[in-house]
């Protein structure tokens, strides 16, 4: 079955739910809306015609910071040998969409992780909660808006280098080159809590106690 | 209770054939080496520690732009247009001081992608690959030739270049604009 | 006496499509609803909770399985993630197309190779380089099926030794480390190769190194036979592993599985066939599946037999594609690397392509610029891992490892 059949197919049935429709793409898509999506899937699994038995990926999408999330859903068929891709976009304050957990067993761990790393949520899904991230991780880190914490349980989160700041070189003939050998070392790390090593600390107690 | 015996005889015999191939196992020679003392003999192209040839390099910031992690380390000071600091071996000119060139070997992913753009060819991998350092310090390698009030007094002469460039700008400017109220003026009285 | 511990649950059919699954039995469930049902329970008798990992060696990486047991048998299996996670997808959208490869390389660490070329061919096909010089398209297969032997190798010699095989173990990592060398000598690296480039690879293949893998393959295929002798062959370890974690085909495509633990469960789909890539569809090979000659399709020794098979297979395609490559040692394999990647924007493309584990996907979006806006890996490993649970429970504890070593998980690829 080619992507028109099936949009056709699709089409019969879900007129209404049926946004958009590229079949010249590189991976044809069809665009659905996300309020009816569980039955849209069931009905893709179960038609003997259509056979989606298998969901090949299922990927969450941020198609930048001012504009929609995204979902989606690339599926296969053993039986058929064709491909479809599904599309849902939802709104980046509000975003939820049916869970397909019930459809394809896969889309369990795969629907946690894109709430996990965008914040859909998927509805309907009976154990939605973060997969690869900590469970008090803050914030959704693959949204191209996100900001990465500060502190996680006191420990500073953003790499920072602070080896560049050190002035002290010695030529070290050992190793055949100049390399570094300290004196001075970690600003306020020894020396006391001072200039930028103390509000540091205050912020990750305020983190731990809050 | 055939079954049973069955598994029986099954069971040693199978063990008997693997434990044949095992005994002939034990009459080949050794493959292993005795790390410290003996070595394997590593390829050519083996991937160790970086390693910059400064006196061939130009400064041209390849190596830190296509460096996915960003652990190579580069400042560079222009050249006085009298200075001549001769050319690199391939004959690329060399036309800034290379005050700091410095890798952290502990953030290096060993990816050999910044050897590859390397257009002199100055920056490559050793076959040197126990990089086991006791502070964390030591695994930062410093390859600039400029000791450190060197490169501070090149750094400060750049400094002051700017500088005098930026005033000589302003007062510049100031001139122009001094001339153009003057012309102004001029033009009114008249 | 202990047959009904083998039973499996399976999922109720309405008809030949429809699939329902309990709500209780399902692996859904909450951290906190376990340890209440352990306050309640525990003082009825018998359940405890148990944690594997994730510093447990037959875990085989840091996987935490968080197990409620009754006595021996386990009742449930939660697998917890993330203690490997770096967030792959958010270097990838930071980083240049080019220089993602180097953490492709990250995800299996134990076939990096394959992981390289299924973003290469993903960049490939989103920027419509269809074309490539005859030499590299064999170079890729040389070196992806070698890094496959290599994997399995370390796949079948670890199952060993999780059902207390020692000797097997060291055979299969002294051939494996015979197959670094050959890597090592082409890339300069052993493990993380970052050889397969966009359009082309890093280096030619240096002097000899084709002899060399002519010699390599004459000396490794007489160590398969012993290897199979010592381990495959064996009786004891038939019987151990040939009624233990079975996997019906039917769980295993809705679970997403692929690789050999799908083709275990007599399904047979193999990506190399099915869809070929590359130069996969010059070759000649079998795509071995699970024949449960010993015990219950889709069960543990299935899915290590059909590792064992493929690795005889790779040796075939090996020396096709050694023949394959004569002709082209002239061609320069940097030749069709292109200057700048810049694929149109919104192109959006999945890619996916046959890795030792499984079906590793690049979903790829980009958005105009030098920087993909979007790499999603779908990785093998992740959707194999989601079994475990409905594979062992019901099993005792010690069949949980091997069931574990049977699925050939790599947690740099589960947690990306």
């Amino acid at each position: 079955m080619n992507p028109e059949e099936i949009h056709q197919k699709l089409q019969a049935k879900f007129a209404d739910e049926i946004i958009a429709v590229n079949t010249d793409a590189l991976d044809p898509y069809i665009q659905v809306a996300p309020a009816r999506f569980l039955e849209i899937a069931t009905f893709l699994c179960e038609d003997p015609a259509l056979s989606f038995k298998s969901l090949m990926s299922l990927s969450g999408m941020d198609y930048g910071a001012e504009t929609e999330l995204g979902v989606v859903y690339s599926l296969h068929s053993l039986a058929k040998k064709h491909k479809i891709t599904i599309r849902i976009n939802v709104d980046r304050t509000d975003a939820h969409i049916p869970s397909a957990e019930t459809v394809w067993r896969t889309a369990d761990w795969h629907e946690r992780e894109a709430y996990d790393l965008f914040g859909i949520h998927f509805d309907g899904h009976r154990d939605l909660r973060r997969i690869l991230c900590p469970e008090d991780w803050e914030g959704w880190p693959l949204r191209k808006d996100y900001i990465v914490q500060e502190y996680y349980h006191g420990m500073r989160v953003p790499y920072q280098e602070d080896w560049q700041k050190y002035e002290t070189f010695s030529r070290n003939p050992e190793r055949g080159h100049h390399v570094f050998e300290f004196e001075s070392k970690v600003p306020g790390l020894l020396n006391g809590s001072q200039e930028n090593g103390d509000d540091s600390a205050g912020k990750s107690e305020d983190r731990t106690d809050g | 209770m055939g079954n049973y015996f069955n598994n029986i005889f099954r069971a040693i015999s199978t063990i008997a054939v693997g434990m044949a191939e095992t005994w002939k196992a034990m009459f080949r020679p050794p493959i292993t080496l005795q790390y410290p003392n003996e070595r394997w003999q590593l390829p050519v192209n083996a991937r160790g520690i970086l390693f910059n040839n400064v006196d061939d390099c130009i400064g041209c910031f390849k190596c830190a732009r296509i460096c996915p992690v960003q652990c190579i380390y580069i400042d560079t000071v222009k050249a006085l247009p009298d200075e001549d600091l001769g050319k690199a071996s391939m004959g690329n000119p060399i036309r800034q001081h290379l005050v700091r060139f410095d890798i952290d070997m502990f953030k290096c992913c060993y990816c050999d992608f910044c050897t590859t753009v390397c257009p002199t060819e100055c920056l490559y991998m050793t076959e040197e690959y126990e990089n086991g350092v006791f502070s964390r310090e030591n695994g930062i390698y410093h390859f600039s030739k400029y000791s450190p009030p060197e490169a501070m007094a090149l750094r400060r002469r750049e400094q002051e270049e700017t500088m005098t460039k930026a005033l000589a700008k302003e007062a510049a400017l100031a001139a122009k604009k001094k001339a153009a109220a003057q012309k102004g003026k001029e033009t009114a009285e008249a | 006496m202990f047959g009904n511990l083998f039973k499996k649950r399976r999922y109720i059919f309405e008809d030949e499509s429809t699939m329902v699954f309990d709500m209780d039995q399902t692996a859904g469930r909450y951290y906190d609803e376990a340890m209440k049902k352990l306050e309640i329970e525990a003082y009825e008798g018998d359940e405890m909770i148990v944690n594997m990992g994730p510093q447990h060696p037959s875990t085989h990486g840091v996987l935490r399985l968080e197990l409620v047991l009754d006595g021996e048998l386990v009742k449930k299996v939660t697998p917890y993630l993330g203690y490997l996670h770096r967030n792959f997808e958010k270097h990838a959208e930071n980083t240049s197309y080019n220089e993602v490869i180097p953490f492709c390389d990250r995800l299996d660490y134990l076939a990096s190779m394959n992981q390289d070329l299924a973003y290469a061919l993903a960049v490939e096909r989103l920027i419509g380089l269809n074309e490539l010089p005859e030499k590299v398209e064999y170079a890729r297969v040389l070196c992806c099926e070698l890094n496959r032997i290599a994997s399995h190798l370390v796949a079948v010699g670890t199952f060993g030794l999780d059902v207390g095989a020692f000797t097997p173990f060291l055979w299969a990592f002294r051939d494996r480390e015979k197959i670094l060398d050959l890597l090592e000598w082409l890339s300069g690296a052993r493990m993380l190769y970052n050889y397969i480039w966009v359009g082309g690879l890093a280096r030619d293949l240096p002097g000899g190194w084709l002899a060399k893998v002519r010699e390599f393959l004459d000396y490794f295929e007489p160590k398969m036979v012993e290897f199979n002798k010592v381990l495959t062959s064996n009786h004891i370890f038939i019987e151990r592993t040939a009624h233990v974690g079975i996997l019906d085909p039917d769980v295993a495509v809705s679970y997403g599985c692929t690789g050999p633990v799908l083709r275990g469960s007599g399904v047979k789909f193999d990506l190399r066939k099915d869809e070929p890539y590359s130069y996969y569809d010059k070759f000649e090979f079998d795509v071995p599946v699970g024949d449960g000659q010993f015990g219950p399709l889709g069960s543990v020794l299935d899915r290590f037999v059909v590792r064992i098979q493929e690795i005889t297979e790779s040796v075939k395609i090996i020396r096709q594609a050694l023949d394959g490559i004569e002709p082209f040692t002239d061609q320069d394999v940097k030749q069709a690397i292109p200057r700048r990647i810049r694929p149109a924007a919104d192109a959006e493309m999945y890619v996916r392509s046959e890795t030792p584990r499984g079906e590793l996907g690049f979903l790829i979006r980009s958005d105009g610029s030098d920087v993909p806006s979007r790499v999603k890996a779908r990785s093998p490993c992740f959707s194999n891992i989601n079994v475990v649970d409905d594979l062992s429970r019901g099993g005792l504890l010690a069949d949980l490892v091997i069931i574990i070593g049977s699925l050939d998980i790599v947690l740099g690829c589960i947690d990306r």
